[in-house]
C-alpha cells in the first residue's frame, strides 16, 4: 500500500457484451467457467447423486418389504401424495428447526421427494411379472427368494429405470431451489443474478442451460443403462 | 453347536472392537484437527462476499486454518451463527452493531464514537472488534432523477412532500432503527407505504416504477456518477456511520495472537472508499467473481 | 451442526402464533398466490386442453403430446422464472408466463392420453349408431376420459400453486415473499408461511380431487378413488 492509498489493480473489466447485458456473452462463460459455473455444476451433481442414491436404496428396501407384506403400501401412498404437494422451499424451511441450515436439511427433503417417486415405482414394478410365469416358476420348485432374484427383479428393471429417470430429473430440478437456503448448486448463480440491479442474463441462461443439460444427460445415461441391463425391453420412453 | 456359538461370539467381539477402534480413530483425528480454525462468514450481499473473500484469503496466505461460509444471511441470521459458534469471524458494519444488534435508538455523532461504542458492547458479549476500515457503506434513500426533479427532493425531510410515497427495501428494513422505524420517529415521515422487495434489487424496483423511493447502499455501483439516481442527504445521520470492522470471538483472538490481529488489520487498512467502489463495480457490473476480485486486490497489495 | 440458539422444534409453536397473529396479512399473500396461479392455469388450460383433446380424438401427435411432459419435467422452475424475468421484466406477467409453461405439460399429456385411450370399440359402436364426430367427443370420449384428463389438470394446478411460492424472487408476491425473507419475518414467520403454503397446496389438491369425483360419471367413480392408491402410476 502506497502513501496515496492501496493499489487498485485492473480486475479485468468487462466485455461490451457484459456491460450492455447482451443476450449471451460467451466470453464471460469461458472466463467464469471454473470459478462460478463448474463448481455449481459439481455441487448440483453431488446433491443429486446423494439424494437419488439414498432414495433408491431406501425405496428398494421398502419396496422389497412391501412386496412381501402387502399392508405396508397403503398408508404410504396417502402420505406421499400429500408430501408431493408441499413446495420444496417450504419443505426445506420446515426442516430447518431440526437440522439447521445445512446440506443435511437439503438432502432430507430431496430424498423424501425421490422416495415418493421411487417407492410406488418399485412396488408396481416388482408386481409386473406375468402370473403364468410365476406359476411356472413355482411349479418348477423355485423358492420365493429364487423367484424374486431370477424373475421378478430382472423383469422389474425397465420400470425401475423408468422411475429412476423421473426421480433424477425431478431432483435436478428441485435441487435448484436449494440455493434459497444455501449458496449451493446451480440455483445459486441464478438467484445471485436475479438479485442484481440488472439481472445478468448470461449467468441465468448459462446456469439454466447447465441444469437442463445435466437433466438430459442423466436421462440419456439411464436409457443406455436400461438397454444394457434389460436388453429385452425395446419399448420407447 | 458349541463351535457355532463360539464362532458367533468371536465375530461379534471382532465387530465391536473394530467399531470401537474406528470410533477412537475418528475422535483422535478430529481432536488433532481441532487447532483453532478461523470460521469466516459473510452476509448475503455482494460487498460482504468480497469482504469475506478478502479476509479468508489473506489469512490463508499467512498460514492460518480457515473455513469460509459465504452468504449466511442477513444481520439477524449471521448473528445467530456467530453466537452459536458456527462461525467465529465476520465483517460487520459499526452502525449496524450499535443500532440493530444492540438496539440503541440513535447512533453516536461520529464514526469514531460509533466504533468505540460497538467495540465496548461486543467485548461485553465475548467478541472482539478489530480495526475499522476507512470506507463506510451506509444505507441511503435514493429516488430516480425524474422523481427528484418532480417533487424537488434533496434531503430525506423532503419526502414528506410526496403523495402516495412508496418506499422499497428488504423486509428487515421495516423493523430497524436504521430503517422505517427511524424514518418515522426521527424524520416524522408517516406517509410511507412500505413495499418489501425480497430478492429484487432496489434499482430494479425504481426503474420499473414499482416504488418511488428505495433503500440503497452508498457504495453501490449504480450510484457512481453519472448516476440515474439521486441520493437524498441524511442530515440527522439516521443511517449512522457504517465503517466495517471484523467481529471475532475473543477466545480465537487470544489463541491465535498478534500475528492474526495484524494480518486482519492490514487488510482492513487497505479498504478505502475508492478501493471498495472499484471492487464492487468489478463484481456487480463487470460480473467478476468475488473470489477472483479479492485475490487480485490482495496480490496487488502484497497481502495474498 | 444446527444453529442452536434460534432453531428448535419449539419454533413450530411460535410459527402457529405467527399465523394466528397475522391472519389478514397471510390471507392477502395467499390470495396473491392464488391470483397468479389462477391466471397461469387459465392460460395453460386455454392452450393445452383443447389441443390435447383434439389430438387425442384424432389419435395424432402422440410423440408431441407425451413429449411435452418429458420436456416440461426437465425444465427447473427457477430457470423458467429467471429466463422469463430477463425477457419480460419483473412483476406479474413474467411469472404468469413461466408458470403457464410449467402447467402445459401435464394438461396436454393427460388430455391426449385420456381421449386417445377411450375404448375404440365404444367409439366404433357410437359411430355405428349414427353419432357425429362432435357427439362422439362430447358424449363418449370426454366423459370417459374425464378422470385422467382432470388428473392432469389437478397435477398442473398443484405444481403451479407450489411453484408460485418461489415467484416471490421475481416480484410475483404471494406467501413466498415471507418464506424467502427470514430476516424480516424471523424463523417463526418463515415456518408459519411454509405451513400455510403446504395447507394451500393440499387444499387445492383435495378441492380438485373432489371436483373430479363429481365430474366423473357414476360408473367410473370407484376407479377414481382407486387412483389415490395408485399415485405413483399416474405420475409415470
Amino acid at each position: 500500500m502506497t502513501a496515496a492509498g492501496p493499489v487498485i489493480p485492473n480486475f479485468g473489466g468487462a466485455s461490451s457484451c457484459v456491460l450492455r447485458n447482451g443476450l449471451f456473452c460467451l466470453g464471460w462463460v469461458r472466463q467464469h467457467w471454473s470459478d462460478t459455473l463448474a463448481p455449481a455444476l459439481v455441487q448440483h451433481l453431488e446433491l443429486t447423486v446423494i439424494a437419488v442414491g439414498l432414495g433408491f436404496a431406501i425405496a428398494l428396501a421398502g419396496g422389497l418389504a412391501a412386496h412381501r407384506y402387502r399392508r405396508a403400501e397403503q398408508p404410504f401412498s396417502v402420505v406421499s401424495a400429500l408430501l408431493y404437494t408441499i413446495p420444496s422451499l417450504a419443505l426445506f424451511q420446515l426442516l430447518v428447526p431440526f437440522t439447521g441450515i445445512s446440506l443435511t436439511t437439503i438432502e432430507i427433503a430431496l430424498v423424501a421427494y425421490t422416495l415418493v417417486i421411487l417407492f410406488p415405482t418399485i412396488v408396481v414394478a416388482l408386481r409386473s411379472a406375468p402370473p403364468e410365469v410365476l406359476e411356472a416358476a413355482r411349479g418348477m420348485g423355485l423358492t420365493p427368494r429364487q423367484i424374486l432374484v431370477r424373475i421378478e427383479l430382472p423383469l422389474a428393471v425397465p420400470a425401475i429405470v423408468g422411475g429412476l429417470r423421473i426421480a433424477v430429473v425431478s431432483t435436478i430440478s428441485t435441487g435448484t431451489i436449494a440455493a434459497f437456503l444455501m449458496p449451493e448448486g446451480l440455483g445459486h448463480p441464478i438467484i445471485f443474478a436475479l438479485s442484481e440491479p440488472h439481472p445478468f442474463k448470461t449467468e441465468i441462461y448459462a446456469a439454466g442451460a447447465l441444469a437442463i443439460g445435466l437433466a438430459l444427460v442423466c436421462d440419456a445415461t439411464l436409457v443406455v443403462a436400461r438397454a444394457l441391463l434389460a436388453p429385452w425391453s425395446r419399448r420407447g420412453a | 453347536m458349541i463351535r457355532k456359538h463360539t464362532r458367533r461370539a468371536a465375530r461379534a467381539a471382532f465387530a465391536v472392537s473394530l467399531g470401537v477402534a474406528i470410533l477412537l480413530g475418528v475422535l483422535a483425528a478430529s481432536a488433532v484437527a481441532a487447532s483453532p480454525t478461523v470460521k469466516v462468514g459473510s452476509k448475503n450481499f455482494p460487498e460482504e462476499y468480497v469482504l469475506g473473500e478478502l479476509y479468508s484469503q489473506a489469512l490463508k496466505a499467512k498460514g492460518f486454518d480457515v473455513t469460509y461460509k459465504q452468504s449466511i444471511g442477513s444481520t439477524e441470521i449471521i448473528q445467530v451463527a456467530l453466537t452459536s459458534g458456527q462461525i467465529n469471524f465476520y465483517p460487520e458494519y459499526t452502525g449496524v452493531i450499535v443500532q440493530d444488534v444492540f438496539k440503541n435508538t440513535l447512533s453516536p455523532k461520529t464514526a469514531a464514537a460509533t466504533y468505540a461504542l460497538a467495540k465496548k458492547e461486543e467485548a461485553a458479549k465475548g467478541f472482539t472488534l478489530l480495526a475499522p476500515t476507512p470506507f463506510f457503506d451506509t444505507d441511503a434513500i435514493a429516488v430516480s432523477n425524474a422523481t427528484a426533479k418532480k417533487y424537488g427532493l434533496h434531503t430525506i425531510v423532503d419526502l414528506a412532500k410526496v403523495p402516495n410515497l412508496t418506499l422499497g427495501a428488504m423486509p428487515e428494513f421495516q423493523t430497524r432503527n436504521t430503517g422505517l422505524v427511524g424514518l418515522e420517529n426521527e424524520y416524522g415521515l408517516h406517509n410511507i407505504h412500505f413495499v418489501a422487495l425480497g430478492s429484487i434489487s432496489s434499482y430494479q424496483a425504481l426503474d420499473s416504477g414499482k416504488v418511488l423511493a428505495a433503500d440503497v447502499f452508498s457504495t453501490d455501483p449504480p450510484l457512481a456518477a453519472p448516476s440515474k439516481y439521486t441520493v437524498l442527504t441524511d442530515p440527522k445521520n439516521l443511517f449512522g456511520f457504517e465503517n466495517v470492522a471484523p467481529i471475532v470471538a475473543t477466545s480465537l483472538v487470544k489463541e491465535l495472537g498478534p500475528s492474526f490481529v495484524d494480518t486482519v488489520n492490514a487488510v482492513s487498512a487497505t479498504l478505502t472508499q475508492p478501493a471498495m467502489l472499484a471492487m464492487n463495480k468489478a463484481v456487480e457490473v463487470d460480473q467478476q467473481s468475488p473470489a477472483s476480485v479479492a485475490a487480485a486486490f490482495l496480490k496487488a497489495n502484497k497481502l495474498g | 451442526m444446527s444453529l442452536a440458539d434460534e432453531f428448535r422444534p419449539g419454533t413450530f409453536v411460535q410459527a402457529l402464533h405467527f399465523i394466528a397473529g397475522n391472519v389478514g396479512f397471510l390471507a392477502g399473500k395467499t390470495l396473491e398466490q392464488l391470483e397468479l396461479s389462477g391466471a397461469s392455469i387459465a392460460i395453460a388450460l386455454a392452450l393445452a386442453l383443447p389441443l390435447g383433446v383434439v389430438l387425442g380424438h384424432l389419435h395424432r401427435g402422440s410423440a408431441f403430446a407425451i413429449g411435452a411432459s418429458i420436456v416440461g419435467r426437465a425444465l427447473p422452475s427457477l430457470v423458467l422464472i429467471g429466463v422469463f424475468l430477463t425477457v419480460l421484466g419483473i412483476g406479474f406477467l413474467n411469472n404468469m408466463v413461466a408458470l403457464a409453461v410449467l402447467a402445459i405439460g401435464p394438461i396436454l399429456t393427460n388430455a391426449y392420453v385420456a381421449i386417445n385411450g377411450v375404448d375404440r370399440d365404444l367409439v366404433e359402436a357410437a359411430r355405428a349408431m349414427g353419432m357425429s364426430d362432435r357427439q362422439v367427443l362430447a358424449r363418449i370420449e370426454l366423459p370417459l376420459g374425464a378422470p385422467l384428463l382432470l388428473t392432469g389438470v389437478r397435477i398442473a394446478a398443484v405444481t403451479v400453486v407450489a411453484t408460485a411460492t418461489i415467484a416471490a424472487v421475481d416480484g410475483g408476491g404471494g406467501l413466498g415473499d415471507v418464506i424467502v425473507n427470514q430476516a424480516s419475518y424471523r424463523l417463526q414467520g418463515v415456518l408459519g408461511a411454509s405451513l400455510c403454503v403446504m395447507a394451500l397446496s393440499a387444499a387445492v389438491w383435495l378441492a380438485l380431487l373432489a371436483l373430479q369425483a363429481l365430474a366423473t360419471p357414476r360408473g367410473l367413480r370407484a376407479a377414481t378413488l382407486l387412483e389415490l392408491s395408485d399415485y405413483g402410476k399416474e405420475r409415470l
